[in-house]
């Protein structure tokens, strides 16, 4: 707000901050999203019912390793832009809302992070966690 | 500030409760509230959208917890199908697979409007119904499948 310098090209002023790129990475997460959440839905219904051995067995396949990675880290990208709009349309006081904005992305981060060490090491086919860490 | 305060809500032609002190001092017209606002189908379209959205989010934690229990072993997954396919545990999951395919397809909504169509006030209320049908419709057919195929049993 205080020291930016307009920046103009082609004589149209270019967005000091974020500019479109917020809204364009909410279109192209949702896009992405729409096959794979269906995928992920059909996913669902192969494992439900198949026990501990029927869900080790869908991990090993390569595909369903893959796409699973590839679902869980753009839902949590588009996760975190959705939970950032809504803190930013109810919360107005500066530090709550730094802090929340701050707590949302620590949370999509960790839960990423996990996330692909679980699925990782079930498409590797590993020893069960905690004994198989140094695996 | 130098302007003297107006429309004090003794100057108003309408009831005072119709006028606000604003936070610079002046007095305007309150705004309409949400009880005299008519519903009409984009508002619910739009409130479902934030609050299944809200809803996933949680979801996305228990799929996390899901895949920690198949990590941690056939004890740990046994502990977490026990309690998903609990009748409580089905409950949760039935609220939200409705909440994910009502979030997938007013997305996909969204998604049409951005194009540019589906803009005017009959066609954006048409395509909201269609959304808020087929995540009805989806979600029981979901789990009708499931329970006739035999995967998930109560």
């Amino acid at each position: 707000m205080s020291a930016h310098r307009s920046v103009y090209r082609k004589n149209v002023k270019v967005a000091e901050r974020k500019g479109a790129g917020g809204w364009l990475a909410e279109r192209l997460s949702s896009l992405v999203l729409v096959p794979l959440t269906l995928w992920a839905l059909w996913s669902a219904a192969m494992i439900a019912g198949t026990g501990y051995e029927g869900a080790l067995d869908w991990f090993v396949q390569p595909l369903n390793a893959w796409l699973l990675a590839a679902t869980w880290l753009v839902t949590l990208w588009h996760m975190n832009m959705g939970i950032t709009v809504i803190v930013e349309d109810y919360i107005h006081k500066r530090s709550t809302l730094g802090l929340l904005l701050g707590l949302n992305t620590l949370l999509c981060l960790s839960l990423a992070v996990i996330g692909l060490l679980f699925i990782t090491r079930l498409a590797l086919g590993s020893d069960p966690l905690p004994a198989g860490f140094g695996v | 500030m130098s302007e003297p305060l107006s429309g004090s809500p003794a100057d108003q032609a309408g009831p005072p409760q119709f006028y606000t002190p604003q936070p610079n001092g002046r007095v305007r017209p309150t705004s309409p509230h949400l009880q005299i606002w008519r519903w009409h189908v984009t508002m619910l379209g739009s409130i479902l959208h934030r609050i299944t959205g809200s809803g996933l989010a949680g979801g996305v934690v228990l799929v996390a917890l899901w895949l920690g229990a198949l990590a941690f072993g056939p004890e740990a997954y046994e502990t977490f199908v026990g309690l998903a396919g609990s009748p409580l545990g089905l409950i949760v999951w039935f609220a939200l697979s409705l909440a994910g395919f009502y979030h997938l397809a007013s997305g996909v909504r969204h998604l049409i409007w951005d194009t540019g169509a589906g803009l005017s006030p009959k066609g954006a209320s048409t395509l909201t119904t269609i959304t808020l049908v087929f995540a009805v419709v989806a979600t029981l057919t979901f789990w009708g499948w499931l329970f006739a195929s035999g995967k998930v049993t109560l």
